[in-house]
């Protein structure tokens, strides 16, 4: 995997913007480094889309700063658009536009040769297919031709997978991976949460306009998410024994039974204790299993805090703070 | 304008000539509509000079009035429901993220709108010469001018409805909702001497009148209608300046 260098391509201080009486960004602050994939994550509404169409120029800010490889996204939009390369959310090519056609059409002089990128993401035998006879997850890899075809700075893609089936959403992710293992910058905007899980580098959770957090997803998985789920089967006398000797292990925080079942939340760390308690008692259950929360437990349990953004490069101290019913619902898949 | 914008506007102008004509609108109702109509129409009233006709052969006068039934067909139909759908379907804003400056698709819109109009124009009058005739070009600059002044008056008013109108169904009723009207009482219905009063003064406020009015005139020698010409050049003139100041992509 490329390094990230901390040359900025994008740089936004304090962005608001408003659709009438609706703030929908709020005073956002983000940068992305050369050579990250940075995800932008939060719910529908939450301004990712607003956000990322500011950096392209196609809206301009109320206010706020922002500078895009050196340029104003407005201003300079003339200048900056060939250094980007966009997967717009909600777009299409024209239905009888054949994919040979949609190369030429957005080729300039400093193309890669098209033929190359339609056969590294699968595409060069549908070379002469008309866009509406493609299959959703053929269009999300051919927008990512297109999006990389005139050797773009910075990628933005936006709801890359958004209505595809699970097997065409691993085609895309294979490709964005692509992407990321050569070093490319990439922005990629998504509710998607796995998704964000799998090919980002760094996340940006945001609600209401705002940043809440952000960090490598694994960061932020345990600043928000940071207990796990001991589950096994008990079929031996003495349970109660064992609960009162589990109850008081560190990070246990919850040891709950149901019929001939045991189940144990707590710390990361509590997952060696518990092993350690069963292996002490030589009865290693044959069905042990650890649950660790993903990042669409922490994001639930981020949103389910307080509407106060985290500060930049901080994390919250949310060690004694157990999991709520959101992200224990996540711990349980 | 730079060279790079340039070889943009060529690249659309070339994608866009390839879809027009795969197009089954453009192909049905630009191209294949003014010719079996003016065939119909043409025929329905024999070949001898009338009054009704300001005493030309009906056939001859339908063929010098049907060049604007494609005009409208390319204007009110074709243009809007294209660039309604571009915008419905985020086509446009693909394109000006991948930095297609906003008047390079105002430009290849104005360019294929009149390519369309000659390619079907030229169609029209191959198949009306050995069944009609083509009647003798009196002013051929006249008609000219009305021709080309009226075509770029068209198509700016179909850039402006797709620009306004917010779907492609929606573009569709209403330029169907203009097309018809313009049709019958501006180009390819019954003369204005048969009109009554009422349609006689719709007829008069339309702006397809004034374009068959201007070709029509000059080629069949019954009057040069300056007036109307000058009319013309004002709608082509205000059309396309407020067409490129709403061609936001």
């Amino acid at each position: 995997m490329a390094n990230t260098d901390t040359e900025a391509v994008v740089t936004v201080r304090g962005l608001h913007k408003r659709y009438g009486d609706r703030t929908v960004v709020n005073g956002l602050d983000l940068d992305v480094h050369a050579g990250e994939v940075l995800g932008l994550i939060g719910a529908n509404g939450a301004g990712k889309t607003t956000t990322v169409e500011c950096i392209q120029g196609l809206r301009r800010p109320d206010s706020g700063v922002l500078r895009v490889l050196g340029c104003d996204p407005v201003r300079d939009a003339e200048r900056l658009r060939p250094m980007l390369g966009s997967q717009l959310q909600d777009s299409a090519l024209p239905d009888r536009l054949r994919v040979g056609e949609a190369i030429e059409l957005f080729a300039t002089d400093r193309a890669h040769n098209g033929d190359d990128l339609l056969a590294q993401f699968g595409l060069i035998e549908r070379r002469k297919a008309a866009f509406a006879s493609m299959s959703g997850g053929e269009r999300q890899r051919l927008f990512l031709v297109l999006a990389l075809l005139n050797r773009p700075r910075l990628v933005i893609l936006d709801e890359l997978t958004q209505g595809l089936d699970p097997a065409a959403r691993r085609d895309v992710w294979a490709a964005v991976a692509q992407l990321r293992d050569a070093g490319t910058t990439v922005l990629l905007v998504t509710h998607e949460l796995d998704e964000a899980e799998v090919l980002c580098g760094r996340v940006v959770a945001m609600r209401s306009g705002r940043v809440l957090d952000q960090g490598p997803p694994a960061d932020l998985i345990s600043r928000h998410a940071p207990w796990a789920m001991i589950r096994f089967a008990w079929s031996r006398p003495g349970v109660d024994d064992l609960l009162a000797d589990l109850r008081p292990l560190p990070g246990v925080q919850v040891v709950a039974t149901t019929p001939g079942r045991v189940e144990v939340r707590g710390t990361r760390q509590s997952i060696a204790y518990v092993g350690a308690e069963l292996v002490k008692r030589g009865a290693v259950p044959d069905d042990l299993s650890v649950e660790l929360p993903d990042l669409e437990s922490a994001l639930l349990h981020l949103l389910d805090e307080p509407d106060t953004p985290v500060e930049f490069g901080r994390s919250r101290n949310i060690a004694k703070t157990g999991p709520t019913d959101h992200a224990l619902a996540g711990a349980n898949r | 304008m730079s060279a790079l914008s340039t070889s943009t506007a060529t690249r659309l102008i070339r994608t866009e000539f390839r879809l027009t004509f795969r197009d089954p609108l453009v192909l049905t109702f630009v191209l294949v509509f003014p010719i079996v109509t003016m065939l119909i129409i043409g025929g329905s009233f024999g070949t001898t000079p009338d009054p009704s006709f300001e005493g030309v052969n009906p056939s001859h006068w339908y063929v010098a009035s049907y060049l604007t039934v494609v005009v409208a067909a390319t204007g009110l139909v074709m243009m809007p429901v294209h660039l309604a759908s571009y915008r419905e379907r985020g086509v446009l804003r693909r394109f000006a993220v991948a930095g297609f400056p906003r008047w390079s698709f105002a430009i290849a819109q104005l360019v294929i709108g009149i390519v369309t109009i000659v390619v079907a124009g030229v169609l029209l009058l191959l198949v009306a010469a050995p069944v009609y005739g083509i009647p003798a070009v009196h002013d051929v600059w006249r008609v000219v001018a009305g021709l080309t002044l009226g075509a770029i008056g068209f198509v700016s008013i179909g850039v402006l409805l797709g620009t306004l109108l917010p779907s492609a169904r929606a573009a569709q009723a209403v330029g169907l909702l203009l097309f018809f009207p313009s049709f019958l009482l501006g180009a390819g219905g019954p003369p204005p001497q048969v009109m009554g009063s009422a349609l006689r003064a719709v007829s008069d406020f339309l702006p397809l009148t004034w374009v068959t009015t201007s070709i029509r005139q000059p080629w069949l020698g019954i009057g040069t209608p300056t007036g109307t010409l000058v009319e013309v050049a004002a709608l082509a003139v205000v059309a396309t300046v407020v067409a490129v100041r709403r061609s936001a992509l």
